[in-house]
């Protein structure tokens, strides 16, 4: 059977290579349209990939906070069993269960402090002192963030080292606020490092409870991934366990949707000249069909069925797609390459500064999913615009064909 | 001898006023060399088609090799085209980018034979016909009488019970219609293949087993 369709495929190559002109010119329809799919989505993915580049190295990618999930419109809490379990999941390299708090100094300045054990926050976010040392276990040692150190020695005198009133803000049974107070001890500052730490006071999260009421659960985890491709893997996990996970990977997925939509819609619209190129192949098929009329009511004469004259024609449709896609694969390579050298000085242009990163890098990106794309839908395209010709090859009355001169 | 085909009251009509074949019976006996002859419109072309297998009859029936054909059986109907039935055309109909050897082992193709095999069929009879140096020309590059060779070798590499030659000599000249003809009634001979020839000329009749005359789609004595 197998050694049946090479033949016939050496039979259709023969009948395809006799006018070799209209083979080139039709599989040259198609391979258009494949050229500018093929260009287009290599842009879409180019401009993916510098945007994930750029989200990676202006963030942490690696840290994950889970918080509380929602199942179901109840509330799934952050337990100590929970937080075992995230630390035990593969690729997680250090979590930190912590407790949060609002607190406020007695001249009413913010503190938003974060309670977990200090040698977990190192292992997690790595903190670099500026000034001072980390905090102890059981006691009212707070470190205290960059910019929050920098305002409280301006406004309110705290220096490293200095003790300092606390109220927790907390409502009795007549509703009135009845403030709670107590003493932290400033021992540590941290280094700036631009991220949400630079504004947190961190402190151990049994002080964090004794001021602000005993709880059972954590209000969130920090986990450290291994390394920035796993984060997707424990992400699912997290997920698995049906609580919340929040980072800059989330940026990450919305600029994959985001460039799905456009890269759709893009193709989508470039897509049209693929069908203008299918429409030129059952043209040529209907032209071929009709010249060779005769041929095909003899070859129906010496005993080739109905389907033996479909896959022939289908044969040959099959030949002009495999051509198509391989020039239109190698044109979008080249449409690809203008796009990047003409087109990434006018693109830059209108980005502005924001977006230096493209400059050295390309903005287009041939990967081969994208090439075996273009093939698949040359082929696929050629092998549907045969269909009608082939059945209309295919019925033809073998005696009315023998006939025609 | 047994019957090899036989039609009983075969009729083909087209619309409700022409009448192509009316009521026509015949027998071919198996090794039979037989003639028909006619003017044009007589409708021997369409009792060929009809034998062929390559049209219906609108009443009647036929057997080929002793079974009844059902013409409402497409498959059936081409496994007949294939195993037992070969065409010799008047326009010699070969397909013009196949050499003379692909020509004619084109059929054996649709049989699904191996490749050393269909070789080895289509040289034999190449040069069986008297063409073993043609073997790889073209058919534009052959001669009127050589391509009908051709032909005759392509209708007979699959060993049909039968073939159907249709005003084989109605292109060529004289010479070269009796040498086809010749041919034809010695294939027969050496292989016992059974042909049904439609011929317009009488001249050569004598080389037949048997005449049989038709006019205005019935069969005369």
């Amino acid at each position: 059977m197998m050694a049946k369709w090479l033949e016939y495929a050496r039979i259709a190559g023969r009948q395809a290579l006799r006018k070799r002109a209209r083979l080139l010119l039709t599989a040259l329809g198609i391979a258009i349209g494949v050229a500018a799919v093929v260009g287009i989505v290599s842009l879409g993915e180019g401009i993916r990939c510098q945007s994930v580049a750029m989200i990676e190295e202006q963030s942490d990618l690696a840290l994950i906070e889970v918080t509380a999930g929602l199942h179901g419109g109840t509330i799934v809490p952050i337990t100590a069993s929970k937080t075992a379990s995230i630390a035990s999941l593969p690729h997680v390299q250090a979590s930190a269960p912590v407790v949060k708090a609002a607190f406020a100094t007695r001249q009413q300045t913010y503190l938003g402090v974060v309670g977990g054990r200090w040698d977990e926050m190192v292992a997690v976010f790595d903190p670099v002192l500026h000034q001072g040392r980390g905090y102890r276990a059981g006691s009212a040692d707070a470190v205290i963030g960059r910019d929050l150190a920098d305002q409280l020695l301006r406004y309110e005198g705290i220096r490293p080292g200095d003790t300092f009133g606390v109220l927790v803000r907390e409502y009795g049974e007549s509703g009135l606020p009845e403030d709670r107070e107590g003493d932290l001890a400033a021992v540590g500052i941290l280094q700036e490092r631009d991220d949400a730490l630079d504004t947190a006071v961190l402190m151990d999260a049994a002080t964090v409870t004794a001021l602000a009421g005993e709880r059972d659960t954590y209000d969130a985890v920090y986990v450290r991934v291994d390394s920035p491709e796993n984060v997707f893997s424990v992400v699912e996990g997290i997920e698995g366990l049906g609580l919340n996970a929040n980072g800059a990977f989330e940026e990450i997925e919305s600029v994959n949707n985001l460039m799905d939509v456009v890269i759709l819609v893009l193709s989508s619209f470039t897509g049209i000249s693929l069908v203008v190129g299918a429409l030129m192949i059952v043209n040529t098929m209907i032209i071929s069909v009709f010249e060779r009329m005769r041929e095909i009511g003899i070859t129906m004469a010496v005993g080739a069925s109905q389907s033996d004259v479909v896959g022939l024609i289908l044969l040959e449709c099959l030949y002009i797609g495999i051509i198509g896609g391989l020039i239109g694969d190698l044109m979008g390579i080249g449409f690809a390459a203008i796009i990047n050298t003409v087109g990434r000085s006018l693109i830059l242009d209108r980005l502005g500064a924001n977006f230096a990163g493209f400059a050295e890098a390309d903005i287009t990106l041939i990967t081969p999913q994208i090439l075996a794309a273009g093939m698949l839908i040359a082929v696929l395209l050629s092998l549907l615009a045969g269909i009608y010709p082939a059945l209309k090859a295919a019925r033809l009355n073998p005696v009315e064909a023998i006939r025609q001169m | 001898m047994t019957a090899i085909v036989a039609t009983e009251r075969l009729t083909k009509r087209y619309g409700t006023t022409v009448t192509a074949l009316d009521d026509v019976s015949i027998e071919i006996r198996r090794g039979e060399f037989a003639a028909i002859v006619g003017r044009s419109g007589s409708g021997k072309s369409t009792l060929m088609n009809i034998l062929g297998c390559l049209d219906a009859p609108t009443s009647g029936s036929v057997a080929i090799g002793g079974r009844q054909v059902d013409y409402t059986d497409r498959s059936a109907l081409v496994h007949l085209r294939r195993t037992a039935i070969g065409f010799v055309f008047q326009q010699f109909n070969l397909i013009p980018n196949l050499t003379a050897e692909e020509n004619v082992e084109y059929p054996l193709l649709f049989n699904y034979r191996e490749r050393g095999e269909r070789t080895e069929r289509a040289r034999a009879l190449l040069e069986r016909v008297g063409l073993p140096e043609r073997a790889s020309h073209y058919p534009a590059e052959l001669s009127g009488g050589e391509q009908q060779r051709v032909a005759i070798a392509r209708a007979l590499v699959h060993d049909p019970l039968i073939v159907l030659a249709d005003e084989p000599t109605g292109n060529l000249d004289s010479k070269t219609s009796t040498d086809i003809l010749e041919l034809l009634r010695e294939l027969n001979r050496d292989r016992q293949t059974t042909f049904v020839v439609v011929t317009h000329d009488r001249e050569c009749e004598s080389l037949f087993d048997r005449t049989i005359g038709m006019v205005d789609g019935r069969v005369v004595a």
